[in-house]
């Protein structure tokens, strides 16, 4: 029931023994946008969208176990997409194993939501509606991803709290329809990873938004200072201080710890991913380490005197690892505790007491007793090694272990990559250590091959012995997180996004499995920025484009600017953060277009869709958060690669452009439906090599509302790099061709020419025109949509 | 289940019952291009040259090849001007493959035999296990030095045997 006072008096009276509870006092929200059609949307309320992204992208399934092993009726075979004893086939099981990858994604994100906002309360000492959400003047749109689901615009913490309330029920739900015996259809397990992934781009700006705001990381301002990258950026004669995972609480306190103790010079905080990118939003001498795919590297590599562990891809051995080395490992975080005694309630001192004795680490799960137990271990250990640290293995061990190797070639086969370790070896042992050298960039470390040698090498520790000198000369920067994108900045770029003119938005996010190593990240970046895209990078990606260095001795992030307009190339932050990226193109469509973005999903991700040329780059992806992260990315109409890794995910988005029925769109402007070109052609796709994937990742940010000049520009950076990468102009490049202004200026002639000898369309020589051929005409007041109510009903305009 | 099959290239890989029938002979390969109505072979980029120089004259004989990731550069450097050599990315040349309705490079309809060999070895395993399990209109068989589980049919691990490799190719180039 509820009671509802208005103005005047309310007299309670003699009345006894009658207890009134006052439970939660809701203020009245301010009414900053008309409420859209979809608050807090539950599983069911965006299902057309999704079928209709569904149906256009249809989900292509490569099963990586035709089996199902989840209850004790099975196992089942479902190969040939046969049913189980439950009656679930093989699509719908793999749409259900989809949909439990991104429940565990958005779970981790969330959980970590929810545990920074119980840090947060507990370090500053404050209630959350005590911490106002201030993104800083230039930002007014402070939580676009907030405040497009939930209608909810923050003001202070606790809104964040009751958006995240929002997603942690939903996940439930969904977690719910995952049991034996409930949904059977593959699109709507569909739909419900489209659900998991929208929540999980929640979760995250509210994790993101919650640290900007509690301790004080950048928002926004562009020119930040560069941060030092790289195994060998250590001052190893410092005592060092290694974080590794994604929860910056307890690295926060140990920079506290430094600096209140003035102990700059004597202790050195390093990180491994995301812990890394955020403790140096908060601490500038903090140094970033590596990223997901060297853990095992630097752990083995024993650049630590103590490592702090706190949640998320932190490996399951890392006792074992450092362990062999004598690290000690605190743990913070309760979601990995690896069997260790929980001494939360000891003194400081007893603690690092313990450590020193020898004992392979500890549970802290107080953040604001790490820094001190941490610092006080790591300085102590520093006392009793030398100066530097080596490599673990000395000559004779390497080579011993080198000529030990028979090529059996049990490695290989147990190496994600295939890599041919056996070769290295035998090579080595002649003398020749540049393959080993080599693999130790494209090995990423996950161990397999130790476990598998019959003689027992410690493969990585020769690896890393090889390749030494790269590892204490690996020394690149990278600008520090700069979190979210301004306002004034859409201001600025929006209509060039939008008309073409800035060819795209292009996002290399996620982890380090990449099919190749390190390098082409770097060239992803480059090539894109160079050619005027904005390019926007979080997580390991962000730090492994920071390792290499062009002719003038300039990493990416110091050859170009960090502002995000054309060009730019900018740390957004961890993996939190690349929720600043969805909200980036939402800001578009309320900022440019005027869109009312609150509560209204499905006109957003469809605005998006049709007009924003934003791509995400995964080329490593590997956990399950990039799952869910990438699907998140997809219901809002954003396309994204991955590396041929990728396609383990066993799901793909892959439109199928000689389908005209799936390609039809509403045209606002005429009532008509119209064909349109594959723009973007698929919403989830793999590339098998770097080669394949520079072209593809041009090709997507093709958008069916782009002007004729910026059609022009995208066709061009497409039809570019498939001849400089492919050696051949692409066999689909006419498709995107509506008219012949769309046509790059420089080689319009000779294209017309390869439609009328290689495509048969008719061109008018004289006036220099297409006549025929083109999927449909460019028409430059096109208004595309692909919701039917948008269409009849309108837009909702502000 | 199959007569033979063998340790998949990537140990852990293990699909399920059904898995590749393994092949030690060229010629079989050979009859089954031969007897297909459409036959399709895919080029990867995982190939040396010596195997290069065996695709090469799968090309000059006809049959229609779809290069993937960057195998398409090499047909370029080495200046073949043939038109039945296409590019695609494979995971969308998969998505159109499982359509019946897909009319194929050339407008006439779908392929009935996919023939893969080069592509990056864990990409293409799961390529074939998405024919495998829902293209039940193409055989697909893998001709690389990888054993393929998810394929119908495939050579078995002979990358540390490519004289014994390149023989296999040429016995079935022999028979075409």
């Amino acid at each position: 029931m509820v009671v509802e006072l208005r103005k005047g008096a309310l007299v309670v009276d003699e009345l006894k023994n009658v207890s009134i509870r006052i439970g939660e006092i809701v203020t009245e929200e301010e009414e900053w946008a008309p409420m859209g059609p979809t608050p807090m949307p539950g599983i069911a309320t965006l299902r057309n969208w999704d079928h209709f992204l569904l149906k256009r992208y249809r989900p292509f399934y490569a099963p990586y176990c035709d089996m199902c092993c989840l209850c004790t009726m099975g196992k089942c075979d479902l190969t040939g997409n046969k049913r189980g004893a439950c009656g679930i086939n093989l699509e719908a099981q793999q749409a259900r194993i989809v949909a439990l990858a991104c429940a565990i994604g958005v779970s981790a994100h969330a959980g970590h939501a929810r545990h920074l906002l119980h840090d947060i309360e507990h370090m500053l000492g404050k209630k959350l509606d005590e911490i106002p959400v201030d993104m800083g003047p230039e930002i007014a749109e402070v939580a676009p991803l907030c405040q497009l689901i939930t209608g909810i615009k923050p003001r202070t913490l606790a809104d964040l709290d009751r958006a995240l309330k929002y997603v942690e029920e939903q996940i439930v739900q969904v977690v719910d329809s995952l049991h034996t015996g409930q949904e059977g259809s593959f699109l709507d397990y569909e739909s419900k990873a489209f659900h998991l992934g929208m929540l999980d781009s929640l979760a995250k700006e509210i994790a993101d938004i919650a640290q900007i705001c509690a301790f004080g990381f950048p928002k926004g301002e562009d020119n930040q200072p560069l941060i030092e990258v790289g195994m060998g950026v250590l001052d190893r004669s410092k005592a060092i201080v290694l974080v590794i995972g994604h929860h910056a609480p307890p690295a926060i306190d140990i920079a506290n710890y430094i600096e209140e103790n003035g102990l700059e010079d004597e202790v050195e905080i390093g990180g491994i991913c995301c812990t890394a990118n955020d403790v140096s939003r908060y601490y500038q001498k903090a140094k970033i380490v590596s990223a997901l795919g060297r853990q095992l590297k630097v752990v083995r590599a024993g650049l630590a005197d103590v490592i702090v562990i706190d949640e998320q891809c932190i490996r399951a051995d890392i006792l074992y690892h450092a362990g062999k080395l004598g690290i000690p490992v605190i743990c913070t975080n309760d979601k990995a505790m690896h069997g260790l005694p929980d001494m939360t309630h000891e003194d400081p001192d007893k603690i690092v007491k313990y450590l020193l004795d020898g004992n392979p680490g500890v549970v802290i799960l107080d953040p604001c007793k790490v820094g001190e137990v941490a610092v006080k271990v790591a300085l102590e250990r520093r006392k009793k090694r030398g100066d530097d640290i080596g490599p673990v293995l000395n000559e004779e061990q390497f080579m011993n272990y080198v000529k030990s190797c028979t090529q059996c070639g049990n490695c290989t086969i147990a190496c994600p990559q295939g890599i041919r370790i056996g070769e290295a070896m035998k090579a080595a042992k002649e003398g020749d250590r540049s393959k080993l050298e080599k693999f130790w960039d494209i090995c990423i470390a996950c161990g397999r091959c130790e476990q598998v040698c019959p003689r027992g090498i410690p493969i990585i520790d020769v690896l890393n012995y090889a390749a030494w000198n790269r590892i204490i000369n690996e020394k690149g920067k990278i600008r520090r997180g700069r979190g979210p994108v301004r306002d004034s900045e859409i201001r600025q770029v929006g209509a060039p996004i939008v008309l073409g003119t800035i060819p795209g938005v292009i996002a290399p996010i996620g982890c380090g499995n990449y099919p190749n190593g390190t390098e082409e990240v770097y060239l992803i970046v480059k090539e894109f920025a160079s050619r005027n895209y904005i390019v926007v990078l979080t997580g390991c990606m962000a730090f492994d484009a920071a390792l290499y260095k062009d002719e003038e001795g300039k990493t990416v992030y110091e050859r170009f600017h960090d502002r995000f307009d054309a060009g730019g190339v900018i740390n957004i932050g961890s993996c939190v953060s690349n929720a600043h990226i969805h909200d980036a193109c939402i800001k578009i469509a309320r900022i440019f277009a005027k869109r009312n973005i609150r509560a209204n999903y499905e006109e957003i991700a469809d605005y998006i869709l049709n007009r924003v040329g934003a791509c995400g780059v995964a080329w490593g992806a590997m956990s399950q958060k990039a799952a869910s992260i990438a699907t998140g990315f997809n219901r809002l109409g954003i396309p994204a690669v991955v590396g041929p890794h990728g396609s383990k995910y066993r799901r793909a988005f892959l439109g199928r452009p000689y389908r005209d029925e799936d390609w039809m769109v509403y045209d606002v402007k005429t009532g008509q439906k119209v064909r349109i070109e594959p723009a973007p052609q698929d919403l989830l796709v793999a590339a098998e090599t770097i080669e394949e994937a520079l072209p593809l990742i041009a090709k997507l940010c093709m958008r069916p509302a782009d002007t004729d000049r910026g059609r022009a520009i995208k066709l061009t950076h497409y039809i570019d790099l498939s001849l400089k990468y492919l050696g051949k102009m692409p066999d689909d490049w006419h498709l995107f061709v509506r008219t012949e202004a769309d046509l790059p200026l420089a080689k319009r002639e000779e294209l017309l020419k390869l439609l009328e000898d290689e495509h048969g369309w008719k061109i008018d020589w004289k006036r220099k025109r297409i006549v025929e051929g083109p999927i449909r005409k460019y028409d430059p007041g096109f208004n595309p949509t692909n919701v039917e109510r948008l269409f009849k009903e309108g837009f909702m305009t502000l | 289940m199959p007569k033979a099959f063998e340790q998949p290239f990537d140990a852990a890989n293990i699909p399920g019952p059904k898995m590749a029938t393994l092949l030690e002979k060229g010629r079989p390969v050979a009859m089954m291009i031969k007897k297909a109505k459409r036959p399709l072979l895919i080029v990867g980029p995982d190939i040396t040259d010596a195997i290069f120089e065996r695709i090469l004259k799968f090309a000059e004989k006809g049959i229609q090849i779809v290069a993937t990731g960057s195998a398409i550069k090499k047909f370029v450097d080495a200046g073949y001007k043939g038109n039945n050599v296409k590019y695609a990315v494979l995971h969308e040349l998969t998505q159109f493959l499982l359509d019946p309705e897909w009319k194929g490079f050339d407008g006439k309809g779908n392929y009935d035999l996919v023939v893969m060999i080069g592509t990056v070895y864990y990409h293409g395993s799961q390529m074939f296990a998405a024919l495998k399990n829902f293209a039940p209109h193409i055989r697909a068989i893998s001709i690389d030095r990888y054993y393929h589980p998810n394929a119908d049919m495939s050579f078995g691990n002979l990358w540390k045997k490519e004289e014994q490799h390149l023989k296999l190719l040429d016995e079935i180039l022999a028979e075409l």
